[in-house]
């Protein structure tokens, strides 16, 4: 199904199934996808023209399903953030990744916006998905004309943008297991503007309630979200004492350089990461 | 084939190209006006209407995606003179200033009451969090949501919207 353009305006093309959609992608050079379109609405505003053809994704109910196994959940990419958030909500290991899709723009957008739409594009630093599902060791399946393919996401973020249009996020994957995780995450104010910064922390601790494992991940300070290695080593062995990470974060916070923005600028961005480890570590020992 | 959309319990048939936002569809091919378009950008929730039920901000919905939906503006909460529970609250809170927010406001009101009919202040000020209000400070918008919660709210809000 297609809905009809005037000439020369683009088209919407409207397919049913994920090979469906493939298909038309492969055939239709110039065609893009589009999930929810909070994104690709605002093109115009970005500077940005739309191709001539979108090949939507919304009618694929096969996208939408989200199954929560023992060992992994599969969050099939066309989930809205509101829709996540509710699946993930019994989740003790998984309060970060709901918080992200919970807490992210407005109600009424996060009805709509998905998690493709959230982690597919390459330009956008701000996507509270990315940090959350980055310390959660996700996965992601591809799915292209040549079949289906699996990638971890820190290869996903740096293929993705030169992944051939035709290549479709179909599922994300999250190990689950016995750990804790927090999303923290810094708006300027409280309606729906993006974070200038934001830190996703998992850790497990061990009978003696030290940290036996621990992933952090920086998102919107740099142009693309990557895991704090030095941070995460500093933090192992250690207990769950917010002010102490603090520290340890300030210690290790040249690690980055925060890109300029016009909602802050890139110091602003590294100077308030200890103050968001500190909440993280917090929200960790106020769950366990 | 065309585009057609349900709008307000009648079906439509959309003229405009399916990228056409579907806040400019409603206001210059329908006339109905009553949706605000302000932000253009899904900040500021003025232009929330119901997509089968569920509040969406319409200046970043592209017509060709509610195809043969459901779509809910404000004008379709009042039955001839009688207005909703929820619009009646406003009026007697004194609520409304300049009004602009007002249709985005009913519309979120509307469609999150119908979801969650005993909402707490918090959970109705949570819901606000979308649609900016210049004027009113508030208040007066949650005393009326306030005011009109449990089963008549509900009821009223769940028939103003199906
Ligand atoms: C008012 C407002 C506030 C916001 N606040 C936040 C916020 O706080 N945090 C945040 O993270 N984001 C925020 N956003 C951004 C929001 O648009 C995105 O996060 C959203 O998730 C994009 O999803 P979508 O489904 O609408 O994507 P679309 O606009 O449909 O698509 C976005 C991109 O993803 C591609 N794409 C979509 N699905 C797939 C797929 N399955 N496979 C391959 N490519 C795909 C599209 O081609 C496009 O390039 C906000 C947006 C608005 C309007
Ligand atoms: S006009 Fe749509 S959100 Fe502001
Ligand atoms: S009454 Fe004027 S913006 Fe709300």
């Amino acid at each position: 199904m297609s809905a009809p353009a005037p000439d020369g305006a683009p088209r919407l093309l409207l397919p049913t199934s994920l090979p469906e959609a493939v298909a038309l992608l492969a055939e239709t050079p110039e065609a893009r996808p589009m999930a929810g379109a909070t994104w690709l609405m605002r093109a115009p505003l970005r500077g940005e023209t739309h191709p001539r053809t979108y090949v939507a994704l919304g009618r694929i109910a096969d996208l939408k399903t989200i199954e929560i196994g023992d060992a992994e959940i599969r969050i099939g990419a066309g989930a809205t953030h509101a829709e996540l958030a509710a699946a993930l909500a019994p989740l003790p290991e998984c309060r970060g990744l709901a918080d992200a899709a919970g807490r992210s723009a407005n109600r009424a957008v996060r009805a709509v916006a998905t998690v493709g739409g959230n982690i597919a594009s390459a330009g956008f630093a701000a996507a509270d998905l990315v940090p959350a599902l980055l310390a959660a060791d996700a996965e992601i399946e591809l799915e292209g004309p040549d079949g289906a393919r699996r990638i971890g996401f820190e290869a996903f973020l740096t293929d993705r943008a030169a992944l051939a249009p035709s290549t479709l996020i179909a599922r994300v994957v999250v190990p689950r297991g016995t750990w804790r995780s927090a999303h923290a995450r810094l708006p300027l104010r409280v309606a729906g503007d993006y974070p200038v910064a934001i830190v996703d922390l998992l850790a497990a601790t061990d009978a003696g309630g030290l940290i036996s494992r621990a992933a952090v991940a920086v998102g919107s300070v740099e142009p693309v979200a990557r895991r704090w290695t030095s941070l995460e080593a500093a933090l192992v062995g250690t207990p769950l004492d917010a002010d102490a990470a603090a520290e340890m974060a300030k210690a290790a916070a040249g690690d980055f350089e925060g890109r300029d923005g016009a909602d802050a600028p890139g110091r602003y961005r590294v100077q308030v990461l200890p103050a968001l480890v500190q909440r993280a570590v917090a929200a960790l020992a106020a769950q366990s | 084939m065309s585009l057609r959309v349900v709008v307000n319990h009648e079906e439509r048939t959309v003229a405009s190209a399916p990228l056409t936002p579907l806040s400019t569809v409603l206001r210059e091919e329908f006339a109905l006006t009553g949706t605000k378009e302000v932000c253009g950008e899904g900040f500021c929730g003025a232009c929330t209407v119901l997509v089968d039920g569920a509040p969406a901000v319409s200046c970043l919905v592209p017509v060709g995606l509610v195809e043969g939906r459901r779509v809910e503006t404000v004008e379709s909460l009042a039955v001839g003179e009688d207005l909703s529970a929820l619009q009646a609250a406003m009026i007697e809170t004194d609520a409304v200033q300049c009004g602009m927010c007002f249709p985005g406001i009913l519309m979120t009101l509307t469609g999150f009451f119908s979801e969650r009919p005993d909402a707490d202040e918090e959970e109705i000020r949570s819901a606000l969090a979308g649609n900016i209000c210049r004027c009113t400070g508030y208040e007066a918008i949650v005393e009326a949501a306030l005011s009109i919660r449990g089963a008549g709210a509900a009821a009223s809000a769940v028939e103003a919207a199906s």
